[in-house]
Formats: C-alpha cells, sequence, structure tokens
C-alpha cells in the first residue's frame, strides 16, 4: 500500500512537469493552429540553457529558470515573426513540416554545440527529501510541481482578465473579428509562440533537475506534450494539468508494475489509442 | 467635399483574380447616416471589407484627414473607423461582457471604458442582463444587440452596420434604428447596409444604390424613396411584370 501510494505520489509530482511542457504546446495549437513539433527541441534549449547557466555561471538552476523563459521567448518570438509567419493560417500539413523541420536544425546544432553527452543539473540540496508517513517526497520534484501548477495557475489569470490575454483568446476564436476590433494578428502570433517557447524553456530547465538530459530528448518530449494536449483540450490550461497528471501516474504504474523500460510504450500507447479513437484531434480543434 | 470624414474614389476591389468592385467613390460627411442598399451579391460587404482594410484595394481612401492606402485593419480601427460585421462575428466562447471589452481593446482610459460600458448597457438592456452569458449562446436578436454594443465601447467616429436588420423581427428593428438615430445624435456618422431598404431610408439622410460593384444612383433619403427605379427594384412597388432586370424603364413591355 506504502508502495502504491509512493508510485501515485511520483506520478503527481512527474505529471506536474507533463502539464507545463504540454501547455505551452497546447497554446500554440489552440491559438496559432500548429503542432509545433519542435515544442519539444525548445524544451531542449531551455534544459541545456539552465545546465550552462548552473555549471557555467553558477546560477542556481530554480534562479535560472526566468533567464532560459527569457532566451526561449526571444527565440519563439523570433522563429514565428521570421519562419511560421509566412504560413500562417496555411494548412496543417505545411507547418508541421516546417515545425519538424525546425526541430530536426535545433536537435542537430545541440548535438553539434553541446555533443551528444549526457548531462546532468546537480545542485547540492539534489539528494534532499522529505518522508510524510511512508512516502518519499525529493525536494528537487516537489519545487519543481509547485513551479509548474503555479505557471499553469497564473497563464490561466493572464488569459483570463489581462487585455492581452483577452486578445490571444479573440485571435484564436475569431481571426475575422480580432482584426476588425484591433487585434493585430502578427504581434498577437509572435507573442503567443514566445510565450510558448518560453514554458518550453522553464519545463527544460525543471526537466533538466530531475533528469539527464541529451540533444534528443525533444521528440519524446513532443510527443507526450501532445497526448496530453489532446487529453486535456486545448481551451482550459487545467485540461492540460488533468492530462499531465494521467500521464505521469500511467507511467508511474507502468514503471513499477511492468518494468521501468515500458514507461514510454505506455504513453506512446495512449498516443495511439487516442489518434485511433479520435483522429480528426489531429486536423482540427476538436479536443 | 474636402470636409468629408470618409472619401472613398474610384474605389477597386475583389477577391484573388475575381474583381467584385469597379471605380466606387462615396463620401460621407460628419454625423450624417448614409444608407448603402443594393441586392445580394452587389458587394456591400466586399466595400465594407475594403473600408476596414480586410482585404486590400486600389483607388482613394481617406478618413478624417488621412489617407488609408497601407494602413492595417487594426490601424484604421484605430482612427475610430469600425464595423459591426457581418453575420455579427462575436466572440462566441467569450462572456457578453468580455465582447464589450473587446470593443475598447485598443483603449487604456479605464475609467472611461467602465462609464461607457454603463452607458453602453442602458442603451441595450437586453445586453445587459445577459452581461455574464456566452455570446455564443444569445438569441439572434441579442446578438445584434451585443454586437452593436461592442462596436460603441470603441468610440467609433464612423460606424458601419452591415446587414442589422437581418433574420430580426420588426419591433427590434425598429428599436435599432432608433438607437442608430440616438448615436448620431451624440455625434456618431453611421454609414448602414442594409437589405430592408425601407427601413434603412426611413433613418438615413443619404443613401446610395450599389449594383453588380457600380454606385448607379446617389441622392438623398426622400430622393431615392421617390426613385421609380429604386422603388421597383427594393421597395416592392407594384409591377405587373415583376423582377425586371435593372435600367429598364418603368413599364416598358
Ligand atoms: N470571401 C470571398 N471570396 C470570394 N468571393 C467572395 C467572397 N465574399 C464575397 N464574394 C463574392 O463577391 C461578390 C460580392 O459579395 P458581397 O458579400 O460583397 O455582396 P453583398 O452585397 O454584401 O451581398 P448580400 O446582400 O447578400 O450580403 C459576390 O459575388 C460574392 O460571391
Ligand atoms: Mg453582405
Amino acid at each position: 500500500m506504502a508502495l502504491l501510494a509512493q508510485i501515485v505520489v511520483s506520478g503527481v509530482l512527474l505529471g506536474g512537469l507533463y502539464a507545463l511542457m504540454a501547455l505551452g504546446l497546447a497554446l500554440v495549437w489552440g491559438v496559432l493552429n500548429i503542432v509545433n513539433l519542435s515544442h519539444g527541441a525548445l524544451i531542449m534549449l531551455g534544459a541545456y540553457a539552465t545546465y550552462f547557466l548552473f555549471t557555467g555561471a553558477h546560477v542556481d538552476p530554480f534562479a535560472a529558470l526566468p533567464l532560459a523563459a527569457a532566451a526561449l521567448f526571444a527565440a519563439g518570438y523570433l522563429i514565428q515573426r521570421g519562419i511560421l509567419n509566412l504560413v500562417i493560417r496555411g494548412p496543417m500539413f505545411n507547418t508541421l513540416l516546417i515545425t519538424f523541420g525546425i526541430e530536426v536544425i535545433l536537435t542537430y546544432l545541440a548535438q553539434l554545440w553541446f555533443s551528444a553527452d549526457y548531462r546532468a543539473i546537480n545542485p547540492r540540496y539534489a539528494g534532499s527529501s522529505y518522508t510524510f508517513g511512508g512516502v518519499t517526497v525529493p525536494l528537487v520534484q516537489a519545487l519543481g510541481f509547485a513551479i509548474a501548477i503555479g505557471l499553469t495557475a497564473a497563464m490561466w489569470l493572464f488569459l483570463l482578465h489581462s487585455r492581452t490575454g483577452r486578445g490571444i483568446r479573440a485571435a484564436a476564436q475569431n481571426l475575422v473579428a480580432a482584426r476588425l476590433y484591433g487585434v493585430d494578428p502578427k504581434r498577437i502570433y509572435a507573442l503567443t509562440f514566445g510565450l510558448g517557447a518560453a514554458l518550453a524553456g522553464v519545463a527544460g530547465g525543471l526537466y533538466g533537475t530531475v533528469s539527464q538530459i541529451n540533444p534528443y530528448i525533444g521528440g519524446p518530449l513532443t510527443a507526450k506534450s501532445f497526448v496530453i494536449a489532446i487529453i486535456g483540450g486545448l481551451d482550459n490550461p487545467f485540461g492540460v494539468v488533468v492530462g499531465g497528471l494521467f500521464l505521469g501516474i500511467v507511467e508511474s504504474l507502468t514503471a513499477l508494475y511492468v518494468g521501468p523500460t515500458y514507461r514510454d510504450v505506455a504513453s506512446f500507447g495512449i498516443l495511439v489509442l487516442v489518434l485511433v479513437a479520435r483522429p480528426s484531434g489531429l486536423l482540427g480543434r476538436t479536443a | 467635399m474636402s470636409d468629408a470624414l470618409l472619401e472613398v474614389g474610384r474605389l477597386n476591389a475583389g477577391y484573388g483574380e475575381m474583381a467584385v468592385l469597379r471605380d466606387v467613390s462615396i463620401a460621407i460627411r460628419p454625423a450624417e447616416i448614409v444608407a448603402l442598399v443594393g441586392s445580394n451579391g452587389a458587394g456591400k460587404t466586399t466595400l465594407l471589407r475594403a473600408l476596414s482594410r480586410l482585404i486590400p484595394s486600389r483607388g482613394e481612401l481617406r478618413f478624417a484627414g488621412r489617407s488609408l492606402a497601407g494602413a492595417a485593419a487594426d490601424e484604421v480601427f484605430g482612427l475610430g473607423l469600425v464595423q459591426v460585421p457581418e453575420g455579427r462575428q462575436l466572440f462566441d466562447r467569450m462572456s457578453v461582457a468580455e465582447n464589450l471589452r473587446m470593443g475598447a481593446y485598443q483603449r487604456r482610459d479605464k475609467a472611461a471604458i467602465e462609464a461607457d460600458l454603463e452607458r453602453v448597457y442602458a442603451l441595450f438592456p437586453a445586453v445587459a442582463d445577459r452581461r455574464r452569458q456566452l455570446a455564443g449562446s444569445l438569441s439572434g436578436g441579442e446578438q445584434q444587440m451585443c454586437a452593436m454594443a461592442r462596436a460603441l465601447m470603441a468610440r467609433p467616429r464612423l460606424l458601419m452596420v452591415d446587414e442589422m436588420s437581418l433574420g430580426l423581427a420588426p419591433v427590434i428593428v425598429d428599436a435599432l434604428l432608433e438607437t442608430m438615430s440616438q448615436i448620431r445624435a451624440q455625434g456618431v456618422t453611421v454609414l448602414l447596409v442594409e437589405q430592408d431598404v425601407h427601413a434603412a431610408l426611413s433613418v438615413a439622410d443619404r443613401g446610395y444604390v450599389l449594383e453588380t460593384g457600380e454606385i448607379v444612383r446617389a441622392g438623398t433619403a426622400r430622393e431615392l424613396e421617390r426613385d421609380p427605379e429604386v422603388q421597383r427594384a427594393y421597395l416592392g412597388a407594384a409591377d405587373p411584370v415583376p423582377a425586371m432586370p435593372a435600367g429598364r424603364a418603368h413599364g416598358a413591355p
């Protein structure tokens, strides 16, 4: 029983991080109608940014997160303004291909610049943990969970109550009406893509504190974010929390009862099931 | 007409290769209500899209003394050229109140926005009652009022209303036309695009008739109401041979 509780807690902690990973993908998908296949590569860049700030400049990994977010926001803004803007609202196949190309390029550049070696972000407190009634909660993962949920909530408040958030939702719901009422789509789209990339950057930094990183972590993380976005839907940021927790718990249970190597089999099994059950999820906002 | 608020000279616009508007010239003076009428497919909505810079156009386009050539849709909106589009185009998954706030998207004067909200709610009590409801769940008439209210939140200088009466009960149309006159009394200029020519001419000062992309008649509302061609084509005047092509004399065999 204690073992099961431990597994569920681990799954929940992992799920919070997954939710944050998926949040940026779902945001961009919902507003720009782009499934950003380079999302995982942006997560990977966020992880490296945090890693190098930590090892190179001795910045605490959690303090490095805002810097990683700012860097990735700028990168996302420029990618949207300079590349994706050219095919905006084009057929989804075009944007899939282009973001896939960006993913390949970023992965290749990371391998070139950072080498293919595994790296880990290990601050002094990396091993600290708390125990409650037989269940162990690692400090780093608890912090990561709190940041992930806090950012998701902040994103929700921003979209719901700020003027810019309203402009983002307006562009997502009715682009013609948004243009007629003073929304500049170029700016809103670049801002949204930048926000999605910034969220990926923070998620990457947090990922680096709990897992080893290398240039190839992006692809599987994109796929997991995609599964979560489909489960949780695109309209409400808390949908991705539900989807993230679900995937985190399923992976943890699979690791325990089937074997750790089967984790990803479980999550991609869910991906296949979801695509079979609602293939239209790929094409539109049905999620 | 150099005192015009909106000046359109030899405007050409269309969709891709297809030309719709051909050398359209109109002018609207401050605080006028001008009706733009014409049959289905004449190009009325296309003209409004060109004026709001949703689609590109060739020709002269001046608003409040400034050329709109090269201006983007959001800039035109910022100048006070505001449109209530055909089919309302509300933000369906936002509340009514949020839709109204979208009307004030480019405004930063918080206190004035709140005051305007109350003013607009007073003008449309039915909208006020539903302010927390999702706009997509309103009835057709409520949606039209919500769309008008949203436009007023932008403090328009020129309000362009496309097909306001479509699908609405006559009482609601009358109420909305009455509102239009009130808005004008507050100094807002109105361009009214209507199928219901009778209703449009009843509140308008002047009007234009658009046919297959060209302005074929212009005049005061009284002149147009009395024009036999207009009567026959748009006001359903008794005619032994209905639906004759435009341009043929009244009573021709
Ligand atoms: N998005 C579009 N793409 C291509 N052609 C269009 C488009 N919108 C309108 N048209 C065509 O342009 C012409 C003018 O259409 P428009 O909508 O301006 O007419 P309208 O005068 O507003 O008619 P109605 O009274 O029915 O609203 C029509 O022949 C129409 O088929
Ligand atoms: Mg029309």
